[in-house]
């Protein structure tokens, strides 16, 4: 019988225990390993995301403007909240007035609780659009808890270790969000194309859509609470020989600047788990 | 030594890769930290310890991704196995060798990390992932070839300083 040659010999043992690491992760056997094994290196990464972040604000900015920027942070902050609120009351006013006409009934919405959270990394597959946060089960959050920052949505929970998760972007092709417009009261879904860009489908081709509009979280699904900002229309694509319409979003998030995230954990999204073929 | 030096440096990579160099991209791309490191410690002699490094690169890599564990080792094991082949053969004499495997390993690396992303169920868009991250990427990783041969070659002959004969 011919002799393996050790050069083969190795490469046959690392590619067994390759394989045999895939197939424990997709079964799901290795999520306490892997759990121990990152505690060390999300603590690394933790250290290292923030120094970068802090190194990057002070070279992106000379020395004496850096109370000026914080001065512009703060107001941009207050801001954004000064809108989402008046988002918040256009959309209680909308509300009342149906439920008031048809129920005299006055919706009460509880309060979300938020957790703050750094982000610490990004997927390092550039074909995944998906952010690494440094806030895990241990932190209780939860799979398909959605994250947001103070400008609108981000994403969701798609995985979640003991020390850190990973949140899926609206970005990513793989995540739908059902979405509603806020002038027109109409609703569609919200996906990502390859290429990152935001689209809306299945749009009422009777509805009029206006650039610039407001999309809100329709809560539709559960996967989502209602009436967080996801951007405004970019582009209406209407022809009249398409059963629907659709637009193009502006996210108003930039995903690229992404520092601190906000995790929201009173919400308990709907998961259907996919039929066993 | 290749392994007590190896493993820390491996997992600086992939943090450095996904904490830092998400934010120094050329369209799409982003230079591959630990394929270099594989592919520069292969050809610097170290071959066999280039594959162990391939498998353990790419769980670190896999625990910072969507990915499965293990699908990118199995990559970087195989890329491991091509830089194999040519170690002591023609890089002494050619040094082009670097960037011929280099620009072999890279696009071995994100075709397979495609087909893997494409066995995830997920929609692939070849024509864009090859002109706005295979691409780049590559171009990066050629960039970085050479000084990472290099460097490593550097490191390797202060581990292990080659045999001389008096």
């Amino acid at each position: 019988m011919r002799r393996l040659s050790p050069r083969v010999l190795i490469v046959t043992i690392l590619l067994m225990i390759a394989l045999s690491l895939l197939i424990l992760n997709l079964s799901g056997f290795l999520q306490p390993v892997q759990n121990l094994v990152a505690r060390p290196i999300i603590t690394v990464q933790s250290w290292f995301a923030l120094r970068f972040s802090a190194l990057r604000d002070v070279l992106s900015s000379p020395r004496d403007m850096a109370t000026l920027r914080g001065e512009v942070n703060r107001l941009e902050a207050e801001n954004a909240l000064l809108q989402q609120e008046i988002i918040s009351l256009r959309e209680q006013a909308a509300e009342a007035d149906v439920l008031a006409a048809l129920l005299n009934y006055a919706r009460s919405q509880p309060q979300s609780r938020y957790l703050a959270t750094n982000v610490i990394g990004r997927d390092v597959s550039p074909f995944i659009r998906s952010i690494l946060i440094g806030g895990g089960s241990d932190a209780g959050i939860s799979r398909g808890m959605p994250v947001v920052t103070s400008r609108g949505l981000i994403g969701r929970v798609e995985e979640v270790f003991a020390t850190y998760s990973r949140v899926q972007l609206i970005t990513d092709p793989e995540i739908a969000v059902n979405i509603k417009f806020q002038e027109s009261r109409t609703e569609g879904i919200l996906t990502a194309q390859l290429n990152g860009e935001l689209i809306v489908d299945l749009i009422d081709l009777n509805t009029e859509l206006s650039q610039g509009e407001l999309v809100l979280t329709s809560g539709l699904g559960g996967k989502y609470p209602v009436d967080i900002p996801v951007g405004r229309i970019l582009s209406i694509h209407h022809r009249d020989y398409d059963l629907f319409q659709q637009t193009t979003i502006q996210s108003s998030v930039e995903f690229d600047q992404l520092n601190i995230v906000l995790v929201i954990t009173n919400f308990r999204p709907l998961i259907f788990e996919q039929p066993n073929p | 030594m290749a392994y007590v030096l190896g493993i820390p440096l491996l997992m600086l990579l992939a943090i450095f890769q996904s904490a830092l160099l998400g934010n120094f991209q050329f369209l799409e791309g982003r230079p591959d930290l630990i394929l270099l490191a594989v592919i520069g410690w292969g050809l610097a002699g170290g071959s066999e310890e280039a594959m162990v490094w391939g498998l353990v690169g790419g769980i670190f890599l896999d625990m910072l991704s969507g990915v499965p564990i293990g699908s990118t080792s199995i990559t970087l094991i195989l890329i491991g196995t091509l830089v194999s082949i040519y170690e002591d053969r023609i890089w002494e004499a050619n040094f082009l060798m670097p960037l011929g495997t280099t620009l072999a390993g890279s696009l071995l690396f994100h075709i397979m990390s495609l087909g893997v992303i494409l066995l995830l169920g997920r929609e692939v868009d070849w024509a864009y992932a090859f002109s706005r991250v295979i691409l780049p990427s590559t171009f990066i990783n050629l960039l970085l070839a050479l000084p990472t041969v290099q460097a490593l070659k550097a490191i390797r002959n202060r581990l292990y300083p080659p045999e001389v004969e008096i």
